[in-house]
C-alpha cells in the first residue's frame, strides 16, 4: 500500500517525460536542410563515420571494484541498522569484516589498480 | 481513512513534487544565473521582467519553438530513452524525502512525505544511482565522439562516487538506527542533535560525493565546456537540451540536498544546540515552521553548490577517480569504526 504514491509519481513522470519529448515536433517548425542532422565535429568534416567503435577508457578495474565494494555495502546496511542491540558480538564481527575489505582495498592500492590506466601498452 | 480521501493526498502529493521540479527546477536556472553574474560582478538577466524575473518562461518558450531534430547516425529509441532514463529517477528520489512534520489538516494526519517506507535511504541512492544510464544512453545514442566522452567521463565519476556515498550514509543510519528516512530525522529529534556535530568526516565525504553525482565543480568534467563543450548534450536541441541540465543540474542538486539535510541537518527540525535542545524563531507558526526550516537549510545547501561552481577551477577525471578511491573512501571506513564506538553512548 505504501508504494502507490511512488507508482503513481512513476506513472506521471513517464507521461511528462513523453509529452516533453514530443513537444519540440508539435510545435517546432520542420525544414529539411542537407546538413541540419549533421553531427558536432567543431566545422570540419567527419573523421570517422560512427563513434559506436571501441574507445579506450581508463577505469575498467575501478568498475569491477565497484562491484564488489557495492556488495559489501548492501551488507553493511542491516548491520547498521541494528548495530546497537548487538553488542559487542556485532561489533567484532563487522570489525574483522571491514578489516578484510580494507585489506582489499590496500591491495588493490598497490596493485595501482585504482589508478587510471592511460593506455595498455604501459601496463 | 476512505479510499477517496487516501487518492486526493496522494494526488495532491504528486502535484507538490511536479511543482518543485518543473516550477522551482526552472526558476533555479535564473537563480544560478543570478548567483554566476554577480559572483562574476555583472548584473546577469535584467531585460525579461523585473530584475530577469520572467527568464525562465522566455527561455522555456524559445526552447519549445525549436526544430526537433534526429542527428543522422543516431539511434532514434535509446536518444529519446536517455531522455525518459535521466527525468524519472532523479524525481522519484522526492518520493522519499520528508518536508516537514506530520500535520494535522482537515480532521487527517498526514505526514508530507509521498512513500514513508522503512528502505527510504537505500531507494533514494539506487534512483540515484540509476541516473547514469540517461548520461551514458545519450552518449551512445547520439553517435559523436563528444559526447561519448562525456558520457564515459561520467559514468567513471559514478562509479567511484557511489561506493563513497553509500558508505558515507552508514554513519547517520547506525545512530538513528533506521532507514527510514523520517525516522532518520525523528531520532535526531529525540537524541536532541543534528548528526553534523558527531559526524563532520561523513558529512564532508557526502557533500563531495553530492558534487560528483550532479556533475557539479570542482567534478563537472564530463561537460567541460572548453574541451567537450557540454560533452553529452552536444547532439540535443530544443527541449530535449533543456531538460539534461535542469534535471542534472537542478533536479538532482535539490534532491540530494535534501537528503543530505535529512541525514545530517536534522531535516525540519530548527536551529539545534547540541544535546540541550532546539531553539525556534518561528515558533509562532506551529508546525509549519518544520517547512520553513527544510526550505532554508535546503537553500543554503544549493547557495553552497553555486558558491563551488562559480568560484573553482575542475579536476582532472583521472584526479577525480583517484580522490574517490584513496582519499574518501579509506576516510568513510574510518568515519564507520569511529562511528562504532560513539552509537552505544548516544540515549534515545
Amino acid at each position: 500500500m505504501a508504494y502507490i504514491g511512488l507508482l503513481s509519481l512513476l506513472a506521471v513522470m513517464l507521461g511528462l517525460s513523453v509529452i516533453l519529448i514530443s513537444l519540440n515536433w508539435l510545435l517546432g517548425p520542420k525544414k529539411k536542410e542537407p546538413y541540419k542532422t549533421y553531427p558536432y565535429e567543431c566545422g570540419v568534416p567527419l573523421y570517422d563515420d560512427t563513434a559506436q567503435t571501441t574507445f579506450h577508457q581508463g577505469y575498467y578495474i575501478l568498475g569491477l571494484l565497484l562491484l564488489l565494494f557495492d556488495i559489501e555495502v548492501a551488507y553493511l546496511f542491516p548491520w547498521a541498522v541494528v548495530y546497537n542491540f548487538l553488542g559487542v558480538f556485532g561489533f567484532i564481527e563487522v570489525f574483522l569484516f571491514l578489516v578484510i575489505l580494507t585489506l582489499g582495498l590496500v591491495y588493490a592500492w598497490k596493485k595501482e589498480a585504482l589508478d587510471w590506466q592511460f593506455d595498455l601498452e604501459s601496463l | 481513512m476512505s479510499i477517496v480521501a487516501l487518492g486526493i493526498i496522494i494526488a495532491i502529493k504528486v502535484v507538490v513534487i511536479l511543482a518543485i521540479i518543473l516550477g522551482i527546477g526552472a526558476y533555479l536556472t535564473l537563480v544560478e544565473r543570478k548567483v554566476a553574474a554577480h559572483i562574476q560582478r555583472r548584473p546577469g538577466p535584467m531585460v525579461v521582467g523585473w530584475h530577469g524575473l520572467l527568464q525562465p518562461l522566455a527561455d522555456g518558450i524559445k526552447l519549445l519553438t525549436k526544430e526537433d531534430i534526429l542527428p543522422s547516425s543516431a539511434n532514434f529509441l535509446l536518444y529519446n530513452l536517455a531522455i525518459v532514463m535521466a527525468l524519472v529517477p532523479a524525481s522519484l528520489v522526492f518520493a522519499v524525502v520528508p518536508f516537514g512534520p506530520e500535520i494535522h489538516v482537515f480532521g487527517y494526519d498526514i505526514k508530507p512525505i509521498l512513500t514513508d517506507v522503512n528502505i527510504g535511504i537505500i531507494m533514494a541512492f539506487a534512483f540515484g544511482s540509476l541516473a547514469v544510464y540517461g548520461v551514458a544512453l545519450s552518449g551512445w545514442a547520439s553517435n559523436s565522439k563528444y559526447a561519448l566522452i562525456g558520457a564515459l567521463r561520467k559514468a567513471g565519476i559514478i562509479i567511484s562516487y557511489e561506493v563513497v556515498i553509500t558508505f558515507a550514509a552508514l554513519g547517520p543510519i547506525m545512530l538513528a538506527k533506521s532507514l527510514s528516512t523520517y525516522d532518520i530525522v525523528m531520532a535526531q529529534i529525540h537524541q536532541k542533535v543534528w548528526y553534523i556535530f558527531l559526524q563532520p568526516i561523513s558529512f564532508v565525504v557526502f557533500v563531495f560525493a553530492l558534487l560528483a553525482e550532479t556533475g557539479r565543480v570542482p567534478f563537472d568534467i564530463q561537460e567541460a565546456e572548453a574541451e567537450l563543450v557540454t560533452g553529452f548534450t552536444v547532439e540535443y536541441g530544443g527541449m530535449k537540451f533543456g531538460l539534461f541540465p535542469l534535471v542534472e543540474w537542478y533536479v538532482e542538486v535539490l534532491s540530494l540536498s535534501s537528503i543530505l539535510t535529512v541525514l545530517y541537518l536534522g531535516g525540519w527540525s530548527p536551529i539545534n544546540i547540541p544535546f540541550v535542545g532546539f531553539v525556534d524563531p518561528f515558533f509562532f507558526l506551529g508546525p509549519w515552521s518544520g517547512f520553513i526550516w527544510f526550505i532554508i537549510k535546503v537553500t543554503i545547501l544549493f547557495l553552497l553548490v553555486l558558491w563551488l561552481h562559480w568560484t573553482l577551477p575542475r579536476y582532472r577525471i583521472d584526479q577525480i577517480t583517484t580522490i574517490a578511491w584513496k582519499v574518501m573512501l579509506p576516510l568513510a571506513l574510518f568515519n564507520i569504526l569511529i562511528t562504532a564506538f560513539i552509537a552505544p553512548l548516544l540515549r534515545g
